[in-house]
């Protein structure tokens, strides 16, 4: 590769031999207006904005097209040029509405730019509009004929970025349009990539509202699974790393933000896929079980790229050994701190071992994570509970990470409620899974609509009672629980009964003998937090019960005495910014700190309080590493017909009747068939945010940024 | 977080923004400018010029108005419900203004009116030297060009989030966000808001003007406008201003499509109300604010605008009655294909119908009434309007199917107002002392219209963001060397 010197409109410029003058020009900030060119596309010469001068040559060069050579000299704002120019833009408003009003692309639009860059009449040629409505039939995909210039990046686009061809030119009542390349984008073989709106300089192809958020970066807008996941994973490159048979890497994928990958893959509660954009289309990409099946085939080969600083004498506590703690005790020891893990419990999982039910996640799955993410110079001690965050300070420890989640449950101040056969959630669940099989009635009503009210009405029936209950005060579509869950609920022949108020349980001798609900029409929650309820008049109902579990929310197992400032539902405060508590040097995060959410939200908080905690021991609080290799992905996806109609894969799940009276796991993800199938239906947004951004002429006038220091 | 230091942050590139900070940088301060979108200019990138008065170019078109002319005018349409030392400031400023931006190499194609009983303020930037679309656009771009010669910085895609007040109370700064989602804390001395309104916000137009987005409000909704500005001046203590929408009348779905349409049915023929009847003098449609206004009160907020085959055949032949900037079609010829073809796509902003009592079942209007409204008027065709007085010229009957009918919705081009300023551009707080370093120009001030756009002095809305925006970067200028 050599390099060149010119001469543009009298500067000399030095250029790679390789380049066009449009690329030589504006790289060296010299704007030369340009449509139909695109980065990323060939040339096509269509557009004629970018036309110049070139001395000893006649009439005009396109500077698209036209590579450079030493000694050239151009004009690009000949008089010739000019005229060019302003008569190609005009020509593109005579079939583009003259008037932005309406426009969604206003303000964003690179034909409004160059219109206001060349400065158009727009009104010395005949209109001659299209006269045909917008396209609505695609679910992700706004196109609106009207406002087309034909550039033709989208058909370019599709073509030679994606080898997809699903669009092209063709005549329609004698007018060129774009057209689809088939009877609807699904026959034409799309694949939904989005290439065609991101390079379309008009509001002619759009996003349709609400498929791409607004007021996020680009990156996070186009890829919208990384922004919905908690620890922002990357998604679309360990479903790609599936799809071509390396599981390793996708499970080191994983793993460069989350520790317990394979856990995940059963429990997560998958905000990716509440996220994901096939949503739109005919449901999300079953991420979740994608992520499980490459974790379960993981052969730790991963190992060696993981980083391990050395050793700096610094000591570190955690308290709890849940997914929080044990998160954080992970990274303390790769960063090179010696790190002791108090576990009040016999065995390590927190929330995953004690609440989570095993015939949802086989405790095997977690003792071999934990085992991995222990492996350092972490030591774990168990039946050791901490009564003082503050003592562990004065014994020596040089920072401490509370990450005891919430592990007592709440019970409701109602009537009844200290009948013998009542339980409350998490001693309910903490029982069973300590071995200790709680005494359970024939007739169970568990109150509560969230998953561990799930979670104990399935474990109540597992342990043989005979009629099982859920009454919850939210409506059917919008119980905390999630779908998936509610649904299987049902199929074991739970009954939920919703939008019910509890109104006491009835007690007889001491001992629950039944439940009294009222029905309510609506409710809403006042500043207090208390629930304000419109309720069915003469709607009292009674259930026949023998045991009553709550299953109404839990909060951290803290009181004052533990040395720290608590909040509401005796939350542990923490700053928001450093995660640090009202004790310097005691950190905190996850459920304790949240309220009950979710083991991935609790790791996404244990990394960023691990970073503080670095940076108070006096490291940099860099936890950042590549576990997985640098992926380029091909963006040739090519051409799938009916890819619109790829089904969401199910998992395989134990039958009703096989499951409800035993512990077994239930849930059997994917097989490896599976895993392909419906990796292969994710859409690959990251392709899109790879494309490059559109510019406009502002953005070419040199400034210099001045003073820009990083604080 | 990364961190920038400046005297002087504008927020918005608009022309109130770009002239704030051409201004405060000609004054010698330093400069940053936050914009959200990719492009400069705003919403002023459709429009086509400001308001001038006594300037060079009416001398030459002896255009007879005056700022005195002017004021008065403006002060008896507001009925004196308006800042009065604002006005009367922008309105004396405005001539000066005209001559700056020439002086940045801009040209203007002369002074107009928009509508023929308007004055000359209207002065339209010139493109490729005579009168075209968006000289707007180029306006904003010759103010941009010149506040980078001035040294001014621009922040593309880097919308501001918050502004910062020390424990003094003087504003120190604020938050603006890359495009990255990464944070800049950018310290300056003074901030000048400078947002555009809430055009684009459906939530704050019902909360602050009570219309509904596209149920009884087809307002344009610019994207960006949501209003940021007026929330970030309020959040540091800014008061705040009744806001209003700056309204005209609209086809909801046939505004951008082939000017036929639009430009038809707004000719002064028959307009009637959902009963049926007849509610203004039509010659007034030219003003498109007061025929906002009269179709906001009508029930349904809403009017038809009716013509019959034989007025279409004039037009025609003849041209149309009246024309304006934004609605002047070379010819009509393609008005039945283009009725055709809205029907065909369900428009419901078109209707086509063989008899009268066709076109008002189709219009879900009370027939008789429909029917007695035309008869009386195609008499009163014959006399003079003895109803509303309209001009003769423009009383053609209704007679010949098949007949038309265009859906004429209110609609508006944003929000008027939100933030409350002197006339020097300070932001005032509750008590009406200005909160020190803190300025604002443009629409999210602009509440000098009182209840109505002034349509009578064209160019006013830019006219009014170019100066205020002066006044802003002069005293953020001042006060940030101070």
């Amino acid at each position: 590769m050599s390099q060149i010197k010119m001469i543009i409109d009298g500067k000399e410029i030095i250029a790679d031999e390789n380049q066009t003058i449009l690329e030589a020009a504006l790289a060296n900030k010299i704007y030369i207006p340009h449509l139909c060119y695109h980065e990323n596309l060939n040339h096509s010469g269509g557009c004629r904005l970018c036309v110049v001068e070139q001395e000893g040559v006649g009439g005009v060069v396109t500077s698209c097209s036209t590579k450079v050579a030493e000694g050239m000299v151009i004009h690009t704002k000949s008089d010739l040029a000019e005229k060019v120019r302003k008569l190609s833009v005009d020509l593109m408003f005579k079939t583009h509405p003259s008037e932005c009003t309406g426009c969604p692309k206003y303000g964003k639009c690179q034909l409004m730019s160059i219109s206001q860059y060349i400065g158009d009449t727009g009104r010395s040629l005949r209109d001659l509009k299209i006269r045909i409505g917008a396209d609505e039939s695609n679910p992700l995909i706004h196109h609106e004929m009207y406002r087309c210039i034909l550039c033709g990046r989208c058909v370019r686009a599709c073509d030679e970025m994606r080898g997809v061809g699903a669009l092209k030119y063709d005549k329609v009542n004698g007018r060129l349009q774009v057209v689809v390349n088939g009877s609807s984008l699904s026959e034409a073989g799309c694949r939904f990539c989005g290439a065609c709106v991101e390079v379309c300089p008009t509001g002619s192809i759009r996003d349709k509202v609400g498929v791409i958020k607004e007021g996020v970066s680009r990156e996070k807008a186009l890829v919208p699974c990384i922004d919905g996941c908690p620890a922002n994973i990357n998604i679309p490159k360990y479903v790609r790393y599936l799809r071509e048979g390396k599981y390793t890497e996708a499970a080191a994928t994983v793993r460069e933000k989350a520790p317990f990958p394979e856990a995940l893959g059963y429990i997560c509660t998958h905000d990716c896929e509440l996220a994901c954009r096939r949503n739109h289309i005919n449901g999300a990409v079953s991420i979740r079980n994608i992520k499980r099946y490459a974790a379960s085939q993981d052969d730790g080969s991963w190992k060696v790229h993981s980083f391990q600083k050395p050793e700096t004498g610094k000591k570190a506590a955690v308290v709890g050994a849940g997914p929080a703690g044990l998160t954080a005790a992970y990274y303390l020891s790769k960063l090179g701190h010696e790190v002791v893990v108090f576990e009040k419990l016999p065995q390590a999982g927190g929330q995953m071992a004690y609440g989570i039910p095993s015939y949802r996640l086989p405790r095997e799955v977690i003792q071999k994570e934990v085992a991995e993410v222990t492996s350092g110079r972490v030591k774990v001690e168990y039946n050791s509970p901490v009564t003082s965050a503050k003592d562990l300070l004065e014994q020596g420890y040089d920072a401490v990470f509370v990450a005891i989640g919430t592990h007592e449950g709440l019970r409701l101040p109602l009537e009844g409620n200290d009948l013998k056969g009542v339980y409350i959630n998490t001693e309910f669940l903490r029982e069973i899974n300590l071995g200790n099989h709680p005494e359970i009635g024939e007739r169970v009503v568990v109150l509560g609509g969230g998953n561990v009210a799930v979670d104990c009405a399935g474990s109540a029936l597992r342990l043989g009672a005979k009629e099982v209950h859920m009454v919850c005060l939210e409506a059917e579509d919008s119980m905390r629980a999630s779908e998936e869950e509610v649904a299987w609920t049902k199929e074991e022949g739970i009954q939920i009964h919703n939008s019910k108020n509890f109104e006491r349980i009835v007690g007889e001798d001491g001992k629950v003998a039944g439940f009294e609900m009222t029905s309510v029409k609506s409710f809403y929650f006042d500043e207090t937090g208390k629930a304000v309820l419109d309720k069915v008049p003469d709607s009292l109902e009674t259930i026949d019960a023998d045991t009553i579990i709550f299953a109404i929310g839990q909060r951290p197992a803290v009181t004052e005495e533990f040395g720290l400032k608590l909040g509401r539902g005796n939350r542990i405060e923490v700053d928001e910014k450093t995660t640090q508590t009202s004790i310097p040097g005691i950190f905190a995060a996850g459920d304790a700190v949240t309220g009950t959410a979710s083991v991935i939200k609790a790791i996404a908080a244990a990394r960023k309080a691990v970073s503080q905690m670095d940076i108070y021991l006096g490291g940099d609080g860099y936890i950042e590493e590549q576990l997985a290799s640098v992926q380029e992905p091909e963006g040739r996806i090519g051409n799938w017909k009916h890819y619109a109609e790829l089904e969401r894969t199910e998992p395989n799940v134990a039958s009703a009747e096989s499951r409800c009276h035993n512990f077994d796991l239930m849930d059997f993800g994917f097989d490896a068939d599976k895993a392909h199938c419906e990796a292969d239906r994710c859409l690959q947004c990251d392709l899109r945010a790879r494309i490059a951004p559109q510019r406009f002429w502002n953005d070419y006038i040199p400034t210099e940024s001045k003073e820009v220091q990083n604080g | 977080m990364k961190k920038l230091e400046t005297q002087v942050a504008v927020i918005a590139a608009g022309p109130s923004g770009l002239a704030a900070a051409v201004q405060a940088a000609e004054d010698g301060a330093k400069v940053m400018v936050f914009e959200k979108s990719n492009v400069v200019g705003g919403a002023a990138n459709m429009g086509m010029g400001p308001l001038g008065i006594g300037t060079r170019q009416q001398q030459q078109q002896m255009v007879d108005i005056s700022v005195e002319k002017a004021f008065k005018m403006f002060m008896d349409y507001t009925h004196w419900r308006v800042d009065a030392n604002l006005v009367r400031k922008y309105f004396g400023n405005s001539a000066d203004t005209i001559a700056w931006l020439e002086d940045m190499g801009l040209e203007f194609a002369g002074a107009y009116k928009y509508f023929p009983k308007s004055e000359a303020t209207w002065h339209i930037v010139a493109v490729n030297g005579g009168i075209g679309r968006n000289g707007g656009a180029i306006m904003n771009k010759t103010l941009m060009e010149r506040a980078k010669e001035l040294g001014v910085e621009f922040f593309m895609e880097t919308p501001a989030k918050k502004i910062l007040k020390d424990k003094d109370g003087k504003i120190c700064g604020l938050i603006a966000v890359d495009k990255s989602g990464e944070e800049i804390e950018v310290s300056a001395k003074a901030v000048v808001v400078a947002c555009g309104g809430a055009g684009d916000n459906p939530e704050m137009i019902k909360q602050r003007t009570g219309y509904t987005w596209r149920e009884d409000l087809f307002s344009f909704a610019i994207p960006g406008l949501k209003g940021d500005g007026i929330n970030m001046a309020a959040e540091v203590g800014a008061a705040t201003t009744e806001m209003s929408m700056e309204m005209m009348y609209i086809l909801p779905n046939s505004d951008f499509g082939p000017d036929c349409i639009p430009a038809t049915f707004m000719q002064p023929n028959l307009l009637v109300n959902n009963f049926g009847k007849r509610f203004m003098n039509e010659e007034e449609m030219q003003n498109t604010t007061f025929t906002g206004n009269a179709i906001a009160i009508q029930r349904g907020k809403i009017a038809y605008s009716i013509i019959d085959t034989s007025i279409l055949k004039g037009y025609k032949r003849n041209g149309l009655d009246v024309t304006n900037f934004v609605h002047h079609p070379e010819n009509i010829d393609d008005f039945e294909q283009v009725v055709e073809d809205s029907i065909a796509n369900n428009n419901p902003d078109v209707v086509k119908a063989d008899t009268l009592e066709e076109l008002a079942e189709k219009l879900g209007i009370n027939v008789d009434t429909f029917v007695e409204t035309v008869e009386e008027y195609n008499e009163m065709c014959e006399s003079y309007d003895e109803v509303f007085f309209k001009d003769r010229r423009f009383m053609k009957p209704i007679k010949k199917g098949p007949f038309y009918a265009g859906t004429f919705r209110p609609g508006a081009y944003g929000t008027l107002g939100g933030i409350k300023i002197n006339e020097n551009a300070e932001v005032l707080d509750n008590e009406w002392k200005p909160v020190p370093g803190l300025y604002a120009a443009g629409t999210d001030t602009c509440t000098i219209y009182g209840d109505s756009y002034m349509f009578l002095l064209p160019g006013n809305t830019m006219g009014y963001c170019l100066n205020t925006g002066r006044f802003a970067g002069e005293g953020a200028a001042a006060y940030a060397q101070d």
